[in-house]
């Protein structure tokens, strides 16, 4: 039995004039997007090269460019509803690329999907349902933008938007229209050319508008850096970072281009949603400004008219933006770069910064104390020196040697050692692993605490390392890589979740939120092994901003060493969270979160939770005989 | 004819303290090796100053004087105190070591071919005279081995004013006139004075009482204002006072405050976190009054009282007040 | 303006601290050294001097005297900012007494002729502070110690001067001359690694010492270093309150001496 569906009429018969009309038409149509489109590869072009970029292994890059291109996963997952929106139209426009070569194929009587063929049929009636999702998709997409208006889409609408929209609902409309007309007659012709029309305004538009992630987006998400929050070495006597035109790269500007200004870096950033200046998208785009004016080749300061050094030095380096992003603009690199182009050229006058800097240039650890002060806390909880024959190197860290609440938790992270028989040392002498200098971008006092502990770590024939502290965890492993070979290096939370089963739980602190620590979390995809290890004390409850999700405590990027903050404080606006979850106890894994949560909490007054390191939350599983 | 010479100092029209020490290590030195002891004081008019030094009777006092003298320059006390040893010519020159010794004493030993001995601390057989290394971490045993007199500066507290002696002779009061030409004199001092007033310099006061969360209520901060106008001090506090309003940012002691290094800073109801110490640990001497004995601030403190601040903080005031009459 | 900054290199802050065999010293092997605080601040203020006056000719030489190890911290004060420097290399530095060092560094001075010479005002290992004012009386130069802040006047100099007690002074001098520079007058910047890539082409003069002055024989001499008996420990005043009060006003009056 025949079913009676519509077919999609093809016009026939097109005159010499119409064909000359419709490839003239084309012409000027492809020129118009060469004229735009060419300057900007120009300009990516001609921009610097990457030396540290290598392309292969690249088993990562296919998976994500089939995981976040072809299956638009961020974009679906981070903002399902408009994303899925999104994803229809994506995938629209894949399904059209046939529908579209067959458009212009029909002017001169080569269409190749017969509509007569079962196989061209099909394909006809694919491409339909997505046409109706799209075109649907672009409506909602439409109302969402110009009449719900989310703030981080911005103050100002987006003209342009409105007018692209209009393009592919146009695209769309006419080819469902041309279902329902004959192959003869005006109307599958006049829909035939409003259809041209609309594709050959569109074309040239891509490259002027934020459109081009058409086509530049797919080819960024594929070169990426290769990792997470990858901060890219220095090349040569002459780099110091990103300080003019001349430094910017073609990742940088492949990156700037690519900005769809879709804002979710900036609505997950914890600067931007605390009232300052810094703004992830606006720090992209304005580089992409700067492109747009004065190019790669240019000497002018990248800070200054285009972005503002006062907002580049408020970013804690959380990874928010960067983890977000759908097209796979790599922020954090681009932050640090641009802090390393003020930082390593003495451009950066900031007192707590250079205080921070002349303290690890002549001492050992960053809050400027004697080393003396780790000495004496070593002897107080008569640790064991690391001597070569030791299992693992105990890492104290600044905090863990130096801050009063780091200290509680190293000493309850040994309690829990000690019950379990591990074999392990702490360093006579320790210098800060450098983590504040490295993203604020000095290289210099980087480099030299970098080669300092890694000779000493040789030195002392070290093979494995725990630490307390997430920062040092990500420093040794990845940015000491810049200088030399780390040994193995894990955080306390990997190893206590291994013994989790050796470890008593308590049900005695209630509710328990844990609060992932961006160096742990995002940086280092470890979400489920502390939790494992909270969950021995009460019952494990979420923040609403969780795992991936996480809100920075505000101490990172080098921030802890700085002055006051503008506007609310960062570990404010996540304490109020945490408290509002209603926990009895707040555990944390990172002694910076720990520190700035103390602070937070004491403004909260009586009612507070209890604040925890996980490592205390296992130590007080132990038996009471456990000695210290 | 060997002796020792002790050189005092004057601050505001009277001898100071540390010239008083310096004249009991004299006469320690004196007493050690058998010299008598003279005093110099120089300046324009000494007159009363030599009285002041004479109603303590001892050896020899000398008024050096000349118009030139009449404000201190280090050219002008160089040339005096130069001449003044030429003709004197003692064994040993002790002078209190001040801001103004050490900016002429120097140059005046290298100038008679010496090397001045600065801050001693203590001195032992031989004689060898003690200072410190290495920021206090390290003492160092000097001995003078040349020709000459040996210069020596000493160190505030290193001995006690109460111990100078009082032998039974009244003092001889003789005055020297050095010869000093007004084109010798090089630099032009002016007037003393203070830091601005108006808004707290915290990095310069050498007294500072700081509050912390103990205090709980703004209500109560008077209660330490008064410890602090008792003692003569500024008042700081730590981060969450200036947080909650109670007291102004620019009072902030830590480490996105103010880092101050005062000869005395009181820190009532602190309980010693990183942020705060950071600020403060290089005070000279640290006081700290917390209820809880485990408070991270008295790993720090020199001094500490494990109490009720409500209790002690008046208590202390009362003490105060009662001492400075 | 041609300013001479003499600096020092001192052990680190936070060495530790062991007396050599010879028992007259501090065991150097495995200590690492540091710019001498106050002559970073010193530097710190010949560096802005001459991004102040900004005229042509100006030039900041930073001078110091002793071992190979001291060019490293030559080349850090180069990579703050300073145009080239002066290095005497003498290995027996410890065997001088304050008047030898001077003398060194009076004799490499002269040959420069500055407009003004700065050092910090004391150094961090001995403590001694005179070699700035031993080295303006060896030159016949005018000085001035304890200086916060320095400026320039149509016939010399007016520099801020610190006295006790939160006290100040101007005083007004003719150049050349010497001062020396207190900690805490100025914000030190930091060294950057543009700074230390220039330092590399920055000329370092070498000069040896039996050059410039051979008599060495010192008047003062440090015969022995001991180790302190006295360590800090928090003592705690017992007792009432009023007890505790009384006590720690007994201690602020005649131990801390600040009543």
């Amino acid at each position: 039995m025949t079913v009676l569906l519509p077919t999609l009429a093809e016009p026939q018969h097109f005159s010499l004039a119409e064909k000359l009309l419709f490839v003239g038409l084309a012409m000027a149509s492809a020129v118009g997007f060469w004229r735009r489109f060419g300057v900007v590869l120009d300009k990516i072009l001609d921009s610097k090269k990457d030396p540290s970029f290598r392309l292969f292994p690249a088993g990562k890059r296919v998976w994500d460019f089939v995981w976040e291109v072809l299956f638009q996963g961020k974009v679906i997952r981070e903002r399902p509803l408009p994303g899925l929106a999104h994803a229809f139209v994506f995938w629209a426009f894949c399904a059209f690329a046939l529908v579209t070569l067959n458009h212009c194929a029909i002017a001169f009587g080569i269409g190749f999907i017969f509509s007569g063929s079962v196989i061209g049929r099909f394909y006809s009636y694919f491409a339909a349902a997505f046409a109706v999702a799209c075109a649907a998709s672009t409506l909602g997409l439409f109302v969402r933008r110009f009449l719900v208006r989310p703030r981080w889409l911005g103050e100002t609408l987006s003209y342009q938007s409105g007018v692209i929209a209009l393009l592919i609902f146009i695209l769309m409309a006419t080819y469902l229209a041309s279902f329902f007309v004959n192959d003869v007659g005006p109307a599958s012709r006049i829909l035939w050319w409003i259809h041209s029309l609309a594709l050959l305004i569109f074309l040239p538009l891509i490259p002027h508008t934020k459109h081009l992630h058409l086509v530049l987006s797919p080819v960024t998400v594929f070169l990426s850096r290769g990792s997470f929050a990858q901060i890219p070495p220095l090349a040569g006597d002459e780099d110091f970072g990103l300080v003019a035109g001349t430094d910017l790269t073609r990742l940088v500007s492949l990156q700037a281009y690519s900005c769809v200004e879709c804002g979710r870096c900036t609505e997950h950033c914890p600067a931007a949603n605390t009232g300052k200046l810094l703004n992830p998208k606006e720090i992209i785009l304005g580089v992409r400004a700067y492109l747009n004016d004065l190019g790669p080749a240019s000497d002018q300061p990248l800070l200054g008219k285009y972005n503002e050094q006062e907002a580049v030095f408020q970013c804690t380096t959380c990874g928010a933006c960067e983890f977000q992003c759908p097209v796979g603009i790599e922020h954090v690199p681009i932050l640090v770069g641009l802090r390393r182009g003020a930082v390593n050229t003495g451009a950066w006058g900031n007192p707590h910064g250079s205080k921070l800097f002349l303290a690890l240039e002549r001492g050992s650890n960053a809050l400027g104390l004697s080393s003396a002060e780790r000495d004496k806390f070593i002897e107080k909880q008569a640790l064991p020196i690391f001597d070569g024959t030791q299992e693992y190197c105990l890492w104290l860290g600044c905090m863990g040697g130096y801050d009063p609440k780091g200290r509680e938790i190293v000493a309850a992270f040994v309690r829990v050692m000690n019950y379990l028989g591990t074999s392990y040392g702490v360093l006579r002498k320790e210098k800060c692993t450098g983590d504040p200098v490295r993203r604020l971008g000095n290289d210099l006092v980087f480099q030299q605490l970098a080669e300092a502990n890694l000779e000493a770590l040789a030195q002392n024939k070290v093979k494995k390392i725990i630490s307390i502290c997430p920062h040092c965890v990500r420093t040794i492993q990845e940015d000491w890589k810049d200088y030399g070979t780390p040994p193995e290096i894990e955080h306390h939370s990997e190893f206590l979740a291994r013994y989790a089963d050796k470890l008593s739980k308590q049900d005695k602190e209630g509710k328990i939120v844990f609060h992932d620590p961006c160096y742990l979390g995002r940086y280092r995809n470890i979400y489920e092994e502390p939790r494992a290890v909270a969950a021995l004390a009460g019952e494990l409850i979420e923040a609403p901003r969780n795992h991936e999700h996480s809100f920075c405590c505000g101490a990172g990027g080098g921030l802890a060493f700085l002055g006051e903050e503008t506007g609310e404080r960062v570990s404010r606006n996540r304490a109020k969270e945490l408290v509002a979850t209603g926990a009895q106890t707040i555990a944390a894994a990172c002694p910076f979160c720990n520190t700035m949560f103390r602070d937070a909490l004491a403004a909260t007054g009586e009612g507070a939770p209890k604040l925890l390191d996980i490592a205390q939350i296992a130590a007080r599983g132990l038996p009471p005989s456990t000695s210290i | 004819m060997s002796s020792v010479l002790v050189v005092l100092e004057e601050r505001g029209g009277k001898v100071s303290r540390i010239s008083w020490e310096a004249l009991a290590g004299g006469q320690r030195l004196g007493s050690q090796l058998g010299l008598p002891v003279c005093v110099a004081i120089v300046g324009a008019q000494t007159e009363s100053l030599a009285a002041e030094i004479a109603a303590q009777p001892l050896g020899k006092v000398v008024r050096v004087e000349h118009p030139l003298l009449n404000h201190y320059t280090a050219d002008g006390f160089t040339l005096a105190l130069q001449q003044l040893i030429q003709s004197e010519s003692p064994a040993y020159v002790i002078l209190p070591h001040t801001y103004q010794v050490r900016d002429f004493a120097p140059a005046l030993a290298a100038r008679l071919g010496q090397v001045l001995i600065s801050d001693v601390v203590a001195i032992g057989d031989g004689p060898v005279f003690t200072r410190q290394l290495m920021q206090g971490r390290l003492n160092g045993n000097y001995r003078h081995t040349g020709d000459g007199p040996c210069l020596i500066s000493m160190q505030a507290g290193a001995f006690r004013a109460e111990n100078s002696e009082r032998p039974t002779n009244p003092a001889e009061v003789v005055t020297f006139t050095p010869t000093v030409e007004s084109n010798q004199i090089r630099t032009k001092p002016g007037e003393p004075f203070r830091g601005s007033s108006q808004t707290v310099d915290l990095g310069s006061a050498q007294l500072i009482v700081s509050v912390g969360r103990g205090i709980k209520e703004a209500e109560n901060i008077p209660l330490v204002q008064e410890l602090a106008t008792a003692l003569g001090a500024e008042l700081a506090a730590s981060r969450p006072i200036c947080d909650n309003g109670w007291l102004p940012l620019e009072r902030q002691v830590g480490s996105s405050g103010h880092t101050v290094a005062p000869k005395l800073y009181l820190a009532v109801g602190i309980s010693g976190a990183i942020q705060h110490l950071v600020g403060m640990k290089g005070s000279q001497c640290i006081v700290a009054i917390n209820k809880d004995p485990d408070a991270p601030i008295f790993e720090v403190a020199d001094y500490g009282i494990v109490g009720d601040l409500f209790e002690v903080v008046p208590a202390l005031t009362e003490a105060l007040k009662a001492a400075r009459q | 303006m041609k300013i001479i900054v003499a600096i020092k290199q001192v052990p680190e802050r936070d060495a530790h601290i062991r007396i050599d065999s010879t028992g007259n010293w501090i065991e150097e092997s495995g200590l690492q050294y540091a710019l001498n605080e106050s002559d970073a601040y010193a530097l710190e203020e010949a560096l802005q001097l001459k991004e102040k006056f900004a005229s042509a000719g100006d030039e900041v030489i930073v001078l110091s005297a002793g071992p190979e190890r001291v060019g490293t911290t030559i080349r850090e004060a180069l990579a703050k900012g300073a145009d080239r420097a002066i290095h005497i290399v003498c290995d027996d530095l410890g065997a001088r007494d304050a008047l030898g060092v001077a003398k060194l560094l009076a004799a490499a001075i002269k040959q420069e002729n500055p407009d003004l010479v700065l050092s910090g005002l004391q150094s961090e290992d001995l403590g001694l502070g005179q070699t700035g004012v031993i080295v303006a009386e060896l030159l016949g130069l005018p000085h001035a110690t304890l200086i916060l802040h320095v400026e320039g006047t149509e016939s010399g100099l007016k520099v801020k001067r610190e006295l006790e007690e939160g006290w100040f002074q101007t005083v007004e001098l003719p150049m050349p001359a010497v001062l020396t520079i207190q900690s805490g007058g100025n914000k030190l910047r930091y060294a950057t690694l543009m700074g230390i890539k220039r330092a590399k082409t920055k000329e370092v003069r070498e000069l040896a010492a039996s050059e410039l002055d051979g008599d060495a024989a010192p008047v003062v001499v440090l015969e022995q270093v001991t180790m302190p008996r006295k360590q800090k420990s928090t003592q705690i005043l017992p007792g009432t309150a009023k007890e505790a009060a009384a006590a720690l006003v007994e201690k602020l009056k005649f131990e801390v001496r600040v009543l």
